[in-house]
């Protein structure tokens, strides 16, 4: 392993080389136009791992006593720090661009409602018709979630981490709901500034408290997303939670009423069938 | 020394330099994470202490809310996801969290004294109340006394009231805002089914396949229920929408069809929609053949007479009465058939004509000849303005024609069996019905009414020909218990009552579909105001009439109520109070506890009154056939003239209700102006009026200063304003004229007259 007792100036040459040649399998997609950071960076994060595993066993187990002590620490250094820390950039940055999509959130089963109503052409929430209109691309969930800046993204990283979290220890209380007050930046943003938005009454009359998020564009355009009863399945119904009690008041006799209707209803339904049969058989 | 000083900087070494901006930015970006509380849960901009679920205070749409308290005040309101609403609420609906703490609101007892209205206590007021109503009933009778009453008061209340004055008092001057807001589609629905009340739902809005909106700004009046009719069409997106107004509303905007009559053309309009479904051979075969009869006043009339009368309203003949096209009317007459599911929402724009019940029994007529009627997405469907003019005031039979559940004063065996119920001897109900709201307010005038007890409504600015009525207000003695004070009414008050309002009081709302629901007691009033059901029975006490009131609470009430309801086709025994804390309303017919209330009446199978398993039943009447009433196109009450060349026409904005009480007294609605006046364009530039520019409108009655708007919303000479505003009153323009049937004024026409006035003229009788 004549190579790591180059020079110092060769070495740095050769580590650039080789970040370059990680690069490659990037670019190896033909179909795809070009290719995102995000994607060249997680390319490069497994090539450099896959690298600096490979350099500490061979250096650690083949050529520990064959190099120079200089040379071995030179190595050390590159296995030890140089690649992870690479590949910690790369990692990361996967992890934070993965968990802004739309499949990320529906990987949770308790997302799944929500992401099934976003894609459903039919549905009428704001969050399927942002959806279905193409008025928001890509990172629909991520994109209406977070809010702008430095303080958005960690607030809604920090959020998304707790949810996770509440998620694989099972800890969560059905129906989910949307805790606090939705910042209505997140709306404005994009249509604050429309001629369409500035000349509704409503919104003048409630400018400060619009901004001051003490009313919610929801509660005027809402929902955004299915209603607890909407997600719900009447056969199962849902179990209320004490958590629940400082979101909204619960009433479980309202699940149950949905549910006698459904059995009522389809009482209803036989009884009238029944009847039908029994009288058609009585007729000619 | 000498390098510690070239080390730092302004007297802070490197190293500190450094960490402490590490830290600060550090801080800064933490800081702008918000609270630490925030790591496990987010929280509210308004702190709550404690969520009750709740009914909207205003219009007839009940959206269900979430009503959060903090320190013993409502801070905060919510649309309620479990309800019909699906969460969501107008700006009127969130301002329900400001309206009790409004400025303005009335506190103590008010006595008339040397003309001015000063201070007193309750027990001063109520007995000089009592005094007054005593005498008059000594000296004149009983009809010398009268009571007008609201859709904005509670069922319990609305009910209390009628009891004390027509089986306590004995008098059926018994009548309210009601008369001038629903008493049309009442009427054309006890005409045609035997019984009032629409049998559809809003759930039938989620089944339509086709909306035809007439005579109804919905966008703007029942914002919540036209953001249904939109998910319907976000669902369904070939779902038309057929729009009938005079003016291009916020709903004609989004509509695919909108036909701009002249307005008060409707009779002709729906007559050559059903001569489109004949001719088109639509009609529903099996409907005329089983469920229907036909009537041209009391005269039984057949199929065949009613195809004669509809050969004079082809589309060709209607299109030029209407000012519209022959095309247009094919075209909706199509959209209507062809659909196979067509809902047809209606309002005050068809109720406040003089052929408002002519205009409602067409309406229906239409569904009854092509069978959308009793499925779901098929249905005719009024829409109520007020939270509580079904349930409270029509159910109630508060009005001075009617008695509980459907019954009429004019039928023995009705006075008779509500005698029994409300235990008093027979003969106690008087068999000829009392004075209509505008009867009501003559009869002041003449002097005949001496008394009135005025609760929850401001007919000295809702009556029309308002300067009339304001003038004979001041001849009768007049108790005026509101929530607010200064009114336009109050100030003709000899006796102002202080009440409690909302959720400041218990009790029962009922919305358009036949919902009942429970407003819970959550906040004190303020001040002395008192419940007006306690006014009511403190009332009946002071006159010797607390053994007509034995119930005295809201559950009391309720309770007595809900068990009368059981001898009729009302029957809403099963919907008790405990089930309304719990659930989110239930919709009448619901006989039993069980019962999960019923979606659509007349359908044997779901209404539990319905009979057979046939597809309808009709059985509000003897033969169980609705009717299908024959109605011909009359000439307008007032046709403009030279001096008065525009037809006037009021209507609404959606920041603001009725009569600005409440709504113009917050400050955030208070940026949204109503005393505006649409003028067409060309009007404007024949008559070289600006934007903005003070206007007097008026007509040979009265009128009052607007602010010119010049849109392309109205039809060249139209006007259109607002009733809203407190300080400057339209209905001083609007006639008195009203249908003969219903008693309901028409206030959708009148002749104005539109000048450019130098100064703005402050309004006559300005709210001081």
């Amino acid at each position: 392993m004549k190579f790591l007792k180059f020079e110092q100036s060769k070495r740095t040459v050769f580590l650039l080389i080789l970040l370059l040649i990680n690069a490659v399998p990037a670019f190896c997609y033909p179909e795809e136009q070009g290719v995102s950071a995000a994607e060249l960076l997680r390319e490069i994060a497994i090539v450099v791992t896959i690298i600096a595993i490979a350099v500490l066993i061979v250096v650690e187990f083949f050529l520990k006593n064959k190099i120079a002590r200089g040379s071995y620490k030179w190595a050390l250094f590159l296995g030890l720090f140089m690649l992870p820390v690479i590949a910690m950039v790369g990692s990361t940055t996967t992890l934070m661009h993965e968990t802004t999509t739309v499949e990320s959130c529906a990987s949770c089963h308790i997302m799944e409602p929500f992401v099934n109503d976003l894609r459903n052409e039919e549905s009428p929430t704001l969050a399927a018709r942002h959806f279905k209109n193409k008025w928001i691309a890509e990172n629909q969930c991520y994109h209406c979630h977070t809010s702008y800046g430095i303080h958005g993204t960690a607030e809604a990283k920090r959020d998304g981490f707790r949810h996770w979290l509440m998620y694989v220890t099972d800890t969560w209380p059905e129906p989910i709901t949307f805790k606090g007050s939705y910042p209505n930046q997140n709306c404005t943003t994009c249509h604050g500034s429309t001629k369409k938005f500035q000349t509704v009454n409503s919104h003048i009359a409630l400018r400060e408290k619009l901004m001051n998020n003490e009313v919610s564009c929801s509660s005027c355009h809402g929902p955004a997303h299915p209603t607890p009863l909407e997600r719900g399945n009447p056969i199962q119904p849902v179990e209320p939670s004490d958590n629940q009690e400082d979101e909204l008041v619960w009433h479980q006799h309202d699940v149950e009423n949905s549910y006698e209707v459904y059995n009522y209803v389809k009482t209803l339904g036989t009884e009238k069938i029944l009847g039908i049969e029994q009288t058609s058989s009585v007729s000619p | 020394m000498k390098n510690e000083e070239t080390d730092s900087f302004e007297g802070l070494s490197r190293r500190d330099f450094l960490r402490l901006a590490s830290l600060g930015s550090g801080m800064v970006f933490l800081g702008g994470c918000g609270d630490i509380r925030e790591l496990w849960q987010r929280q509210p901009v308004i702190a709550v202490d404690s969520w009750h679920k709740g009914v909207c205070r205003f219009c007839g749409t009940g959206c269900g809310m979430q009503i959060g308290l903090h320190e013993g005040k409502v801070v905060d309101v919510r649309g309620d996801k479990y309800a019909h609403n699906r969460g969501r609420l107008c700006i009127k609906g969130v301002m329900n969290r400001d309206i009790l703490y409004a400025p303005d609101r009335a506190l103590y007892p008010m006595i008339r004294n040397n003309g001015k209205l000063v201070t007193a206590s309750w027990d001063d007021a109520m007995s000089l109340v009592a005094e007054r109503f005593k005498d008059a009933i000594e000296t004149y009778g009983s009809d010398s006394v009268g009571y007008f009453g609201s859709g904005q008061l509670f069922t319990e209340e609305s009910y209390t009231a009628s009891k004390l004055f027509k089986a306590g008092i004995r008098t059926n001057n018994v009548d309210g805002n009601p008369r001038l807001c629903m008493a049309s589609p009442a009427y054309a629905y006890t005409g045609i089914f035997g019984l009032d009340e629409p049998m559809g739902c809003y759930d039938d809005m989620d089944h339509a396949n086709c909306f035809l909106i007439t005579g109804s700004n919905t966008a703007e009046c029942h914002p919540i229920l036209w953001e249904r009719i939109q998910d319907r069409i976000r669902s369904r997106p070939e779902t038309p929408i057929i729009v009938v107004d005079p003016r291009h509303t916020r709903t004609a905007r989004d509509a695919d069809l909108h036909l701009q009559i002249i307005p008060g053309t409707d009779v002709a309009l729906y007559n050559s929609l059903m001569y489109e479904v004949v001719r088109r051979g639509a009609a529903d075969e099996e409907m005329l053949a089983k469920f229907v009869t036909f009537k041209q006043g009391d005269e039984n009339k057949d199929f065949e007479a009613f195809r004669e009368h509809l050969s004079n309203y082809s589309p060709e003949k209607v299109a030029a009465v209407c000012g519209i096209s022959a095309e247009s009317i094919r075209e909706a007459a199509y959209l209507f058939i062809s659909s196979g599911a067509t809902m047809t929402i209606w309002t005050m724009g068809l109720n406040q004509q003089v052929q408002g019940v002519a205009s409602n029994q067409l309406i229906i007529a239409l569904h009854l000849l092509t069978g959308n009627i009793g499925r779901p997405g098929a249905t005719c469907f009024s829409l109520t303005g007020q939270p509580n003019a079904g349930g409270g005031v029509r159910d109630t039979g508060a009005l001075s024609h009617s008695l509980p559940n459907g019954r009429k004063i004019l039928v023995p065996e009705h006075r008779r069996e509500m005698e029994k119920l409300w235990n008093v001897p027979e003969g106690t109900i008087k068999p000829t019905p009392g004075y209509h709201a505008v009867e009501m307010f003559k009869a002041m005038e003449s002097g005949e009414l001496k008394c009135a007890l005025i609760m929850a409504t401001n007919p000295g600015q809702s009556m029309p020909n308002t300067t009339r009525y304001r003038a004979a207000m001041e001849k009768a003695f007049l108790v005026v218990a509101d929530a607010f004070h200064p009114t336009n009414t109050t100030i003709f008050a000899d006796v102002v009552l202080p009440t409690s309002m909302w959720a400041e009081k218990g009790g029962v709302f009922s919305n358009s579909e036949r919902r009942y629901h429970h407003v819970p007691k959550l906040v004190e009033a303020p001040g002395e105001a008192r419940s007006d059901l306690n006014i009511l029975v403190d009332f009946a006490d002071r006159l010797g009439l607390g053994h007509i009131l034995p119930a005295r609470t809201p559950e009391a009430v309720w309770e007595e109520w809900r068990n009368i309801s059981q001898y009729s086709y009302y029957n809403f025994k099963g919907i008790t109070y405990e089930r309304m804390k719990k659930e989110r309303g239930l919709l009448w017919p619901c006989p039993t506890e069980d019962h999960p209330g019923t979606c659509r009446r007349y359908v044997p199978g779901e209404d539990p009154m319905a009979k057979g398993n046939d597809r309808l039943d009709f059985y509000g009447r003897p033969d169980g056939r609705a009717i299908i009433f024959i109605h011909n196109q009359q000439g307008p009450p007032e046709p403009p003239t030279d001096d008065y060349p525009f037809i006037l026409t009021t209507g609404r904005v959606l920041e603001h209700w009725h009569t600005d009480t409440i709504t113009g007294r917050l400050e955030e609605l208070e940026r949204v102006p109503v005393d505006f006046v649409e003028v067409h364009p060309a009007d404007a530039q024949r008559l070289n009026l600006r934007q903005d520019m003070p206007v007097m409108v008026r007509s040979n009655r009265g009128g009052d200063v607007f602010r010119v708007r010049i849109v392309e919303k109205t039809r060249e000479g139209m006007l259109f304003t607002t009733f809203h505003s407190m300080k400057r009153i339209i209905n001083h323009a609007t006639t008195d004229a009203y249908d003969p049937i219903s008693k309901q004024p028409a206030y959708k026409y009148c002749a104005v007259a539109i000048e450019p006035v130098s100064t703005t003229k402050p309004a006559a009788d300005e709210v001081s």
